[in-house]
């Protein structure tokens, strides 16, 4: 079976679950019809396109990679142009979106080879700054500058509002669900492998023939793909984008929201950003209380708990199986230990 | 360009080169010893310019008593950002990956002081106004204000003091000994435990100085801080990460750099050219002007 192969974590049970989630999230503008809550999850959902996209080149491929907003800002620049600017359906400028955004993204993956670590993350981040500074400068009246880019129709403009917002609302859970599933599937494909052998084990990788410039080139260019669609989303939805979607403060939200959820896992970004996105919305007219709690989230759990909330909870569940293991039979207790994780070494190794 | 304009620029280089080497300076000392690129120093800086608002508007007590208090409150902060930021982890950097947690760990230290002043003292920009008055007249009507003058002058024997604790006192021969080679230094009994706090500390504390003088130059607002730490970074990559002199050359190299585009191209452009010129840097040749690619450092 292809999804047996694509997917070997999921058992019958779990598909089952997934699909039963899938729809109820799918029914809940039907139920429950309010603009303002569907509004926040839209912008919660569009996050998520952009966190999914950032964890795979960020924790899947391990490039430190900090200019990822300013791709997805690209792409939704990128969208709003092809709609004002050309013929284009406006789902066809999404795609063009996106595949601006990869090619800048793709671009922007050969420089950072040559460098490692913190000076990946300052090479990016200065690339970010430099496109955020452009933008904001620009005075030929193609971006909007600082104003922000001028009102395009959107995906759903023949709609009345409370319909496009359900249908936006279908939309961007539909990009979730099929990105995540693909970034899934691909995580146990060759690619995916090979991804993370780069990430791991740089030079051992090449030395067996797999090339870190192809696979670097590849991640970017998924990841940089998936973030410019979601950038052109956001434009779509709120019908113009500003230099401010790419500023610090949303940066670091984001980053949160990765490091919280667990970096580098298919579940991470999802649980990260639905429960930044409470927070958020719970203290809406707290600005800074609400980003002194981030911050303060951020380094808990990035001091105490390595692997995020996916990490805590793998973790637990792995000590409850296995002492549930142990307490099955009197001869169990290697087999229970076997899967208790590896005991982390406290000390210094020295 | 007219000779008036060589001469403005030279002079607004004098001055940020010096303020900015102050910043870049502790980056490079935490990044050279500890190998930790330390977000949270812009929050010194913001910290630093409100200390000298609340001691020279609010209070209307003398520059030197700001100085000291700035230092004494970002000390003591930068001591308290290591031990919840660093310290905890220090066990487990073999298994981690350091670098990148420390950097993320202190933005976050960064992130709850930036908000922390937001909540508290709102987002309006305070003025800062110094006692000291009057100028310099340098050339056909370019002012060198003497308060300007003194930051500057106060940035360089800071700089140079720096120089002279790490060359020469015991606590400095051990942040050196410990950038060589940690344990190495530890073997020979150095308290590393009390030194990388101390470290930290004294990196702030520049950082804090430094944010009295640019809130006399600019103001006092929680964003104050971003700027400085966004040139500081610039300046730390353009200078070779960890190497001081290189940092110092950097500073100036970069306030050049700033002051004749504002000149040639306008203010709005000086920030994007100085990232251009750094991501040249970092395509061309990432070690920096002075860095060594691992060893060796300071």
């Amino acid at each position: 079976m292809i999804a047996r192969g694509l997917f070997p974590s999921m058992t019958r049970a779990r598909w089952a679950g997934v699909a039963a989630l899938i729809v109820l999230v799918a029914a809940f503008p039907l139920v429950y019809d309010n603009q303002y809550i569907l509004t926040v999850i839209i912008t919660g959902l569009v996050l998520l396109v952009l966190n999914i996209s950032w964890n795979f080149v960020l924790g899947v491929a391990g490039v430190w990679n900090f200019g990822q907003l300013a791709i997805y800002a690209l792409g939704g620049y990128g969208a709003g142009i092809l709609m004002l600017h050309t013929p284009l359906p406006p789902w066809l400028a999404v795609l063009g979106g996106g595949v601006i955004a990869a090619v800048i993204s793709i671009l922007l993956a050969f420089p950072t080879l040559r460098l490692y670590g913190i000076y990946t993350s300052l090479l990016t981040f200065a690339f970010a700054e430099i496109v955020q500074y452009v933008i904001l400068n620009d005075g030929s009246g193609l971006t909007g500058g600082s104003y922000g880019f001028p009102t395009v129709p959107g995906l759903y403009s023949s709609l009345s509002p409370d319909a496009s917002t359900r249908a936006y609302y279908w939309t961007v859970l539909g990009v979730v669900v099929v990105s995540t599933a693909g970034l899934a599937a691909v995580g146990h494909s060759h690619l995916g492998i090979a991804v993370r052998a780069v990430r791991d084990a740089p030079a051992y990788t090449a030395a067996r023939g797999v090339s870190p410039l192809r696979y670097r080139v590849i991640a970017f260019a998924i990841s940089g793909f998936l973030a410019g669609i979601a950038g052109a989303l956001y434009i779509s939805f709120n019908q113009s984008i500003s230099p401010s979607a790419m500023g610090l403060t949303p940066m670091s939200i984001d980053v949160t929201m990765l490091v919280i959820g667990g970096l580098g896992t298919v579940f991470g970004p999802l649980i990260g950003t639905a429960l930044l996105t409470i927070v958020q919305t719970a203290l809406v007219d707290h600005p800074g209380i609400e980003l002194t709690i981030l911050g303060t989230f951020l380094l808990i759990v990035v001091v105490f708990v390595p692997g995020g909330l996916v990490g805590l909870i793998t973790r637990t569940r792995n000590r409850v199986a296995a002492w549930a293991a142990e307490g099955e039979g009197t001869g169990e207790e290697t087999a229970g230990a076997a899967e208790a994780p590896a005991p982390v070494p406290r000390g210094d190794p020295r | 360009m007219s000779a008036t304009d060589v001469v403005g620029i030279l002079v607004t280089t004098f001055i940020l080169g010096s303020i900015y080497g102050l910043v870049a300076i502790g980056m490079t000392l935490i990044y050279g010893a500890l190998r930790i690129l330390d977000m949270s120093q812009g929050s010194m800086v913001m910290i630093g310019s409100f200390v000298g608002w609340g001691v020279l508007v609010v209070a209307g007590w003398n520059p030197l008593v700001a100085i000291l208090l700035a230092f004494a409150a970002t000390f003591l902060l930068g001591t308290f950002t290591q031990l919840v930021s660093v310290q905890p982890l220090m066990k487990r950097r073999h298994e981690i990956d350091f670098e990148m947690i420390t950097f993320i760990t202190t933005f976050a230290v960064a992130i709850v002081f930036t908000n922390l002043a937001l909540e508290i003292l709102g987002p309006q920009q305070r003025n800062v106004t110094f006692v000291i008055a009057g100028g310099i007249n340098v050339y056909n009507g370019v002012n060198l204000p003497y308060q300007s003058l003194a930051m500057a002058l106060v940035s360089i024997v800071l700089m140079a003091g720096l120089g002279v604790f790490l060359a020469r006192t015991r606590w400095g021969m051990a942040i050196r000994a410990v950038a060589q080679d940690l344990d190495a230094a530890r073997l020979m009994g150095v308290p590393v435990g009390k030194l990388y706090p101390l470290t930290m500390g004294l990196a702030s504390a520049l950082a804090g100085i430094a944010g009295v003088f640019l809130g006399g130059l600019y103001f006092a607002s929680p964003q104050a801080g971003d700027q400085p730490l966004l040139i500081a970074l610039i300046v730390v990559i353009f200078g070779g990460l960890g190497s001081l002199p290189g940092t110092v050359y950097a500073a100036y190299a970069i306030g050049f750099i700033q002051a004749t585009a504002e000149v040639v191209v306008g203010t709005t452009w000086a920030l994007p050219i100085l990232y251009a010129v750094i991501l040249l840097v970092l395509i061309v040749r990432p070690q920096g002007l002075m860095g060594k690619p691992s060893e060796a450092r300071l």
